[in-house]
């Protein structure tokens, strides 16, 4: 019994879906989607958006801004209460199987049938978008081998650690050789030798003429990897553009980070002057604050005077996080 | 034919059947710790086919029902609903592939009943059919259980209060000569062909002839999937 049940013969094939035409359109097109949750009442509303073929698009925001929602709409698992959007020209709404076909999609918690191997989990994806036999074998090895999972490859999901688990996401996103990849939180929990590998290989993609959408709050991911970037703030998209011209919005913002030895209570600090904002990441202090002179200094003596044990400083120039900080008066990231 | 890379859904479950053996070995032995002992008591013919019963409609329901739901909340089976493949064959293959599975687990058992209760063949095929027929149905019913609930326990509750009228109308205990609308709305029901036909195995003599046991239920079971099919969409979609 063949599993693919594509529109063309019994497969799809979406790199042979293309024509002349539709290598003119977006990869990605929203327009005006809106979707609200009735229970929460949160979602987005009115957003557009445009990746185009060989772009990579990095979608930010804070917990609840609405990112996973728009995913979860542009890959089809839910429908807008208003709007509409096109993958490679195809009506989202009106020829979901066929958008599907041409996607690959890693969702934000990744989950697979445990009891399978990993192989047999990202092999019974690849049929499922259509791919041939002897074609899903060796791309499915080639993606092991390439994200050092080989040795793997024949163990249980269940015995897999959870970065093991989103390495074998990316790879049942990307075997098939979709022509839009969207990713949640791609990077989230991969170790730094895997998130390079992540990262070259979705330059390589994007190189090929894949457009990527990919929701992350990895302010160095986004700034690094994407061409363009934008923020979704309360469910609306706040700001749009390349990193360098959203950053280059930031002026006179300056951010110093302090590694301390222990955590201290860092409440105090906001009271000092120029100070906008403090966010602490592990042992990490953040401090955005304005650029003045002898603001590191008193920055500095707040700290110490909270009981904090400076071992490491930096001054650092702004980035997407201080954009949006900027931008919305709200944290990317959650504060404490 | 490769278990060990699955290519459809139906391979993947089968896969997976296979995978868990200790689970496994109790499906397969539990059929037979009921069904046998009953069996080979001197109990009624109809409490033996009865008992027979509720284990085929139970394994049918819950096991469906509760996979299901479990894959639901898990997300992966939103997540194989977003590839290319149609919603209404992912379903017909849930259903298919889980009643023969639920049918694996009880022939051992059904196979022990023919032996220790020797009966015609062609009724020996009826009672088997129909068996086959119950857990489609149940099966049915549990796939349309988990379009409203995303919990096992959920299931196992809604599975009660729709199967308890079925079965009583069905005759296994109470209700074994309906009459008037009972009788009618019995018709219906693939649970009293699978009655019928295992009274008959059981030596007892009823009004259901083979042909009617495995026409009637083929028909029925196959609007019940086909409406279960429908809800495809419905039910693959993510739960908020």
């Amino acid at each position: 019994m063949p599993l693919t049940t594509g529109l063309r013969g019994g497969r799809y094939n979406s790199r042979a879906m293309r024509s002349n035409t539709e290598n003119t359109l977006p990869a990605l097109e929203a327009m005006k989607i809106g979707r609200l949750y009735r229970s929460s009442g949160r979602g987005i509303s009115e957003v557009d958006l445009r990746v185009e073929r060989g772009e990579v698009f990095g979608l930010m925001g804070p917990n609840g801004s609405g990112k996973s929602t728009l995913l979860r709409v542009l890959s089809t698992a839910i429908a807008p209460d208003s709007g509409g959007f096109r993958v490679c020209g195809v009506d989202g709404l009106t020829e979901k199987r066929k958008v599907r076909a041409s996607m690959g999609l890693m969702v934000d918690r990744p989950t697979h049938y445990d009891d399978l191997t990993g192989r047999a989990n990202a092999y019974f994806f690849a049929r499922a978008y259509g791919m041939e036999e002897a074609k899903a074998e060796g791309a499915l090895a080639e993606l092991f081998d390439y994200f050092d999972l080989a040795e793997y490859a024949d163990d249980k999901v269940k015995t897999y650690s959870y970065g093991m688990g989103k390495k074998l996401a990316l790879i049942e996103a990307m075997a098939h050789g979709p022509e839009v990849l969207l990713l949640d939180e791609p990077s989230l929990g991969l170790d730094y030798t895997s998130q390079l590998a992540y990262q070259r290989r979705i330059r390589d993609l994007a190189g090929s003429g894949v457009a990527v959408l990919l929701a992350s709050n990895q302010v160095d991911e986004v700034e690094s990897l994407c061409d363009k970037a934008a923020f979704l703030h309360r469910g609306k998209v706040v700001a749009e553009g390349t990193p360098e011209d959203l950053i280059s919005r930031v002026e006179g913002v300056r951010r110093i980070v302090a590694t301390l030895r222990n955590p201290v209570e860092y409440g105090s600090l906001t009271e000092v002057g120029g100070v906008q904002r403090v966010v602490p990441e592990g042992r990490d202090l953040i401090i955005h604050c304005e650029e003045r002179p002898g603001i590191v200094a008193d920055v500095v003596a707040g700290i110490v005077r909270s009981g904090g044990d400076i071992v490491n400083l930096s001054v650092q120039r702004p980035n997407l996080e201080d954009v949006f900080v900027k931008l919305t008066g709200e944290a990317l990231r959650d504060e404490v | 034919m490769r278990f060990d890379l699955p290519d459809t859904y139906w391979k993947k479950d089968v896969a997976l059947f296979f995978s868990r053996r200790f689970a496994l070995v109790l499906k397969m032995l539990y059929p037979i710790a009921i069904i046998v002992p009953v069996a080979a008591s001197g109990i009624p013919g109809q409490y033996a086919a009865a008992v027979i019963g509720i284990v085929a409609i139970m394994a049918g329901t819950f096991g469906a029902g509760e996979t299901l739901t479990s894959d639901l909340n898990d997300g992966i089976l939103a997540r194989v609903a977003l590839t290319p493949l149609s919603p209404r064959k992912l379903v017909f293959q849930i259903l298919a592939v889980n009643a023969v599975l639920d049918f694996i687990q009880l022939s051992p058992a059904l196979l022990i009943v023919y032996v220790l209760n020797p009966a015609p063949l062609a009724w020996v095929l009826a009672a088997t059919f129909s068996v086959f027929a119950t857990l489609v149905a149940a099966n049915s019913i549990g796939v349309f259980i988990a379009n409203f609930t995303s919990s096992p326990a959920d299931v196992l509750l809604y599975a009660t209060a729709m199967l308890f009228p079925l079965i009583y109308i069905s005759g296994f205990f109470r209700n074994q000569d309906p009459a008037g609308v009972t009788a009618v709305l019995r018709d219906f029901v693939p649970f009293a062909y699978m009655n019928d036909a295992l009274k008959t195995v059981f030596g007892l003599a009823t009004e259901a002839t083979p042909l009617a046991i495995i026409l009637y239920p083929t028909i029925i079971c196959a609007v019940l999937v086909f409406a279960v099919c429908l809800t495809a969409s419905h039910l693959l979609s993510p739960r908020f």
